[in-house]
């Protein structure tokens, strides 16, 4: 088990270089050149000078990539044009929402997905099965801006039940110690706050969770099928269990591998779709400050930002492949 | 992972939902009873740019200056005409050369300093030596506008400075002296750009620090713009965090009647159906920019209303000669007969908007009787073009912002769209360029290099055809960049002319020539709408778009 | 990629050649399949013959028609409604399928055609070529779908060729794994060693062996791939990173700065947007119909 583990974090370090690496060729890609990036495209020649200095970008490309890694390896992400604040200040901010917005899709996804695709699977082949491969289905086929437009339009434009912008109320004055709003509102104690965060999560967190929701009811209910058929489900039944004891001892135990897996599967997805998501709903994550990043020619924000998120995502990997073959004892062999 | 049973998941869920639904019901903000106190949030369409009227033009930037500092004229709420201000009382010399200002006593900064003369003398010495980048158009637009050039011009486009010095005789008497004479000094001194900041700031928070950026403007780096912008206003700085919200307090100890609000909160929301539900909703209490569409929702809701301001700008598609084939006035003619201005304004404007005939509104002085009309005619622009020697379509960049709502201009893509198309029948190939208004767009057009044709407009600051043209067209502007030597004497001498009618007639010469020679093509006059809840009373819409917030009240929440 | 991932697409490589005539017996018979079909038939007629269906062109509007407010709904002359400069949304819509479908096309090309070389290389060649672009490919999969197709148009630029390319380079990764795994699977069936053993060279067994063979999981892998480019560009377009004239009558272009009109003219946002699932949720159900069909572990179940 353990030579997996460090199999696997051994295998980590080639990625985040080669990520580090694509980053690094992007910025060298950019139409307007790294240095005028970099500043936002100063003229002066005295910042241009300084740049280059501190980049090392009249050396030659190996030695420019040492510098840029050591820079990053520090912690250093460079600075962003629009505030002219460090970038991991703005991704400190930024990123806890984005990550509020994720696990309250996810939550939304599991919690209706999974009791679907349970209940689609024990009424096999009835319409009720049917119904809900075709709402999955649909489910994948609607873009989730589209679906957060959908949203938006219904709950909050003809009938104003909840909010559409933003995580929190203006009105209401929060401490930001961790910038999980969330939390933070739990940690004031402030539970007005607290629930006027939850109303400006549900609509973004039910869009951004529309595909996983899908994702999660298909796979559950495969998986479900494939343990019911299986040989110790029915000796099970045999022996006379009464059958919600063998739903829950043995199907749902058994499912639930490929069911979590899925999950740590999302997060991709996730990540992408919030950028759509957050967009919709002028929700201050990382989405729409990528955005707004592109939009303004940004250029640090995007590499700090992209190279981040990528960061996260490999490591959310890795957490999932450890957890898969910690309950999988095959995949440890192989 | 153990035995997780669908039954506690529910009841989880249902102890959940019980504590929320009880702290839900529970708790409410700090109520005021009717009238004073109590939040306002107010909600502009961008975030400002910085909070230091020397080096601004945009008007939420302005917006919140207006409630901080305070400049030695002010206009009477609603109108155009002067009032005193810091200063309460004035003299003019005959020559036109020496103004000397009463100073108001007792006046304090927010940060506890004595406002005086040398306060004054302080700020204007402050612009007067400007150098480097704080000389660019995208830094102190108005001051060059006005004022022209600096202490030591840098650039050849600058011209000789109007401003001589600022004398603090005594605590209560500032003396300022020009160059040449100036009959619209005292209207001038009304914009927000000339407005009195706390000397002491300004040095230890570094405002004149920036650097310039050179086809986006002068972005600066010291903090009295963006943490400590210390002036006399009824409102001081609380907080300002960017994208979300600035917040802005009643200041105790202002030397007029207080504000009546304990507190106002501005707040940047780019979208404006975001806006309006928002106001819906009260998570603000009002908003400006109200978009066309949205006019007849707001009036139709009894909780809402409409404050219409008197209209006092103009839409215009600017031109820059500096890009040929610009600079042949058969093609700028061209271009007007090939703008359809009467579908835009009849479709893009709610009903507030009438086709503009010149660059200035028809309310101000100096507005000529009859100019050259350039009727919407495609044919007729081809034909120009072809005069002109050039072979069809003549491709040209038209830009225009993206992400922004102007009084003048609601919905910038709809006008440029509609423009665009009428051009492409006209001979034109139109290459449409965009960029978001703050910072890239507004430092690209002052900067000229927006294209050969950009989308923007004017709000007037004072009733005075100077504050319109004179702003454009009185020198160089690299906005429009050409040199017209006959509209800069008109202009210079309608200035400094001390007689009404004289200058009247100079100003309507003036617009007559700029109907002429098209440095722009102005195309639309409006009444930018502001919507508010029904209980908030006491705001004063302005047709400069500068309203101060300490007359407002909130009724009971 | 994660090895749950990989697991879970082996599995389904793993279907012997020669199903076809059993698959498409299956396909008939699947009542999804067959919407799907006729969805993508309708939006293929619609695309081929847009310019005898839309009544209008859809970049040339007619201000005139709005009366002065934005935007009347859809009525008998206008089936769609109109847009805010006085163009036919039908007409739009009907020529949008044309920018859909070259959106689909395009994308799918690039993944595919990249995708296929390196898989191949990698599938058949094995060794430490094989670990360099397996390498690759998890390094491009390391960064979430639309982020990476966020930086590829911020260094190539706006407009619709840029983010149709941007896409069609997020696709790659998943159709090099394809082909690698698929090749790896075939490469020690009975047949190819047969072949080997015999003397014929690589080349030749790549090309008329291994290939054709791994060609099932592919083409189920494209036509999902199709829906999604459409979805992803869309995406892009929306966000404003599109074609950058805004008369351009491309989906996901109409949809940029539609939210300011849900209250007044919410056909704008809508109309639009049900085009693009309709479309969408055709592939996905043909692709979905075709990996059922296809797939051996299903066949018990009939």
């Amino acid at each position: 088990m353990l030579r997996f583990v460090v199999r696997r974090l051994l295998l980590l370090v080639p990625i985040l270089l080669g990520l580090s690496i694509l980053v690094f060729l992007w910025i060298r890609a950019l139409p307007a050149g790294p240095a005028q990036s970099l500043l936002g495209e100063r003229a002066t020649p005295e910042t241009i000078a300084q740049i280059e200095e501190q980049y090392g970008l009249d050396r030659p490309l190996h030695i420019q990539y040492w510098r840029y890694l050591k820079t990053v390896a520090q912690g250093d992400l460079g600075t962003t044009i629009r505030t002219r604040r460090p970038v991991t200040e703005e991704v400190k901010e930024r990123f806890p929402a984005t990550i509020e917005l994720a696990m309250a899709a996810l939550l939304f996804a599991t919690l209706f997905g999974i009791p679907l695709g349970f209940v689609a699977a024990k009424r096999y082949g009835t319409w009720i099965d049917h119904s809900s491969l075709v709402a999955s289905l649909i489910g994948i086929s609607i873009p989730i801006f589209f679906l957060a437009i959908l949203l938006k339009y219904v709950f909050a434009v003809q009938l104003g039940w909840l909010p559409t912008v933003g995580r929190i109320s203006v009105l209401i004055d929060l401490e930001h110690p961790t910038n999980f709003y969330t939390l933070d509102a739990l940690i004031a104690l402030d539970f007005v706050a607290f629930w006027d965060v939850i109303k400006h999560l549900i609509l973004p967190a039910i869009a951004l969770g529309s595909i996983p929701l899908a994702v999660t009811a298909r796979i559950t209910r495969a998986a479900v099928l494939d343990v019911q058929n299986e040989d110790y489900v029915r000796t099970a039944r045999a022996k006379g269990l009464p059958p919600r004891v063998v739903d829950i001892r043995h199907i749902f135990r058994n499912a639930l591998l490929p069911i979590s897996t899925i999950i740590g599967l999302q997060t991709g997805l996730l990540l992408s779709g919030a950028v759509l998501t957050e967009t919709v709903f002028a929700f201050p994550g990382m989405g729409t400050w990528l955005v707004e990043a592109i939009r303004q020619r940004d250029y640090p924000v995007l590499q700090g930002g992209i190279l981040f998120v990528s960061f996260v995502f490999v490591i959310v990997n890795l957490i999932v492949d450890i957890s898969y073959a910690l309950i999988n004892p095959r995949i440890r062999v192989s | 992972m153990g035995r997780v049973s669908l039954r506690r998941i529910l009841l989880l869920l249902a102890t959940a939902l019980l504590v929320l639904g009880a702290a839900g019901c529970g708790g409410g903000d700090d109520g005021g009873g009717g009238g004073e106190g109590g939040t306002l949030v107010f909600a502009g369409a961008a975030d400002p740019v910085v909070i230091d009227g020397a080096l601004v033009s945009d008007g939420e930037s302005i917006r919140v200056i207006t409630q901080i500092f305070e400049t030695l004229i002010n206009l009477k709420p609603g109108t155009t005409e002067l009032a005193p201000g810091l200063a309460t009382e004035w003299e003019v010399s005959p020559d036109a050369l020496t103004y000397t200002f009463t100073l108001r006593e007792g006046v304090k900064f927010h940060d506890g300093t004595d406002f005086n003369a040398e306060a004054v003398c302080f700020n204007f010495d402050r612009w007067y030596n400007f150098t480097g980048p704080l000389q660019s158009p995208s830094a102190s637009y108005y001051y060059s506008a006005f004022f022209g050039g600096f202490k030591n011009n840098e650039s050849e486009d600058l011209s000789d400075p109007l401003y001589e010095s600022c004398t603090a005789e005594n605590p209560t008497t500032a003396v300022i002296k020009l160059t040449r004479p100036s009959a619209s000094l005292l209207g001038a001194l009304v914009q927000q750009a000339f407005s009195i900041a706390s000397p002491k700031a300004l040095e230890e928070f570094q405002a004149d620090e920036g650097t310039l950026d050179e086809e986006v403007g002068f972005r600066p780096t010291g903090t009295f713009g963006t943490e400590h912008p210390i002036g006399t206003g009824p409102f001081e700085f609380v907080s300002w965090t960017r994208e979300d919200r600035l917040v802005l307090k009643r200041f105790e100890d202002y030397w007029g009647e207080k504000a009546k609000l304990d507190e106002l909160i501005i707040r940047p929301i780019a979208d404006n159906a975001a806006r309006l539900q928002a106001l819906q909703a009260d998570e603000i209490q009002g908003y400006d920019l109200v978009e066309p569409q949205d006019i007849q929702t707001i009036e139709g809701d009894e909780n809402l209303k409409i404050l219409d301001r008197p209209a006092f700008n103009v839409a215009y598609v600017g031109i820059n000669q500096a890009k040929p084939p610009m600079d042949k006035l058969e093609v700028r003619q061209a271009v007007a007969h090939g703008l359809d201005r009467q579908a835009v304004v009849d479709n893009f404007y709610g009903g507030r908007g009438v086709v503009a005939e010149q660059m200035m509104p028809p309310e101000v002085e100096g507005y000529a009787d009859s100019v050259t009309k350039w009727p919407h005619d495609p044919a007729k622009a081809k034909q120009l073009l072809q005069q002109a020697g050039l072979t069809l379509p003549v491709e040209i960049e038209f830009w225009y912002p993206s992400d922004v709502s102007r009084p003048y201009m609601p919905n910038p893509k709809n006008n440029f769209e509609a423009f665009a198309a009428s051009l492409n029948k006209s001979g034109f190939k139109v290459v449409p360029k965009t960029a978001p208004w703050d910072p890239d767009y507004l430092g690209r057009v002052d900067e000229g290099n927006a294209g050969h044709l950009h989308l923007i407009g004017w709000t007037g600051d004072f009733a005075d055809a100077d504050n319109f043209i004179g702003t454009f067209f009185q020198d160089f502007n690299p906005q429009f960049g050409f040199r017209d030597q006959e509209l800069f004497k008109l202009l210079d001498d309608a200035e400094v002319e001390s007689d009404r009618q004289a200058r009247i007639d100079l100003y309507k010469q003036a617009n007559q020539r700029i109907m002429e020679t098209l440095p722009a093509v102005p195309y639309a006059h409006t009444k930018p709408a502001l919507a508010f809840r029904q209980d908030v009373e006491g705001f004063v819409p302005s047709p400069t778009t500068n309203e101060l917030f300490s007359t407002v009240t909130i009724g009971e929440q | 990629m994660s090895v749950a991932q990989v697991e879970a697409r082996e599995v389904q490589l793993e279907a012997p050649s020669g199903l076809w005539s059993d698959a498409w017996r299956r396909l008939k018979h699947n009542p999804a399949a067959i919407v799907g079909f006729a969805l993508v038939g309708i939006f293929l007629s619609i695309a081929i013959f847009a310019p005898w269906i839309a009544p209008e062109d859809p970049r040339s509007g007619d201000l005139s028609r709005l009366g002065g407010a934005c935007c009347p709904g859809p009525s008998a002359d206008y089936w769609f409604g109109l847009d805010q400069q006085g163009r036919d949304v039908f007409s739009r819509i009907v020529y949008g399928a044309r920018y859909s479908l070259l959106i689909g096309i395009v994308s799918v090309s690039v993944g595919l055609s990249v995708g296929l070389v390196f898989g191949s290389i990698a599938g058949y060649f094995g060794g430490w070529i094989d670990s360099i672009i397996m390498r690759m490919t998890d390094i491009m999969l390391s960064v979430p779908g639309l982020l990476l197709a966020i930086g590829i148009v911020a260094a190539l630029g706006q407009g619709l060729w840029q983010i149709m390319v941007a896409v069609g380079v997020t696709q790659i990764p998943i159709f090099t794994r394809l082909l690698r795994g698929s090749i790896l699977a075939t490469r020690e069936a009975d047949y190819v060693l047969a072949a080997r053993s015999v003397g014929v060279p690589r080349r030749l067994i790549l090309s008329a062996h291994i290939l054709p063979n791994s060609i099932s999981p592919v083409i189920v892998q494209g036509t999902l791939a199709l829906a999604t480019a459409i979805i992803d560009v869309a995406a892009l377009g929306f966000l404003g990173l599109g074609p950058q004239d805004p008369a351009t009558p491309e989906w996901g272009t109409m949809l940029t700065d539609t939210t300011r009109y849900l209250q007044t003219a919410p056909h704008l946002a809508l109309i639009p947007g049900v085009a693009i699932v309709i479309s969408v949720l055709g592939f996905n159900l043909i692709g979905d119909g075709l990996r059922e069909a296809l797939d051996p572990r299903f066949r018990g179940r009939g």
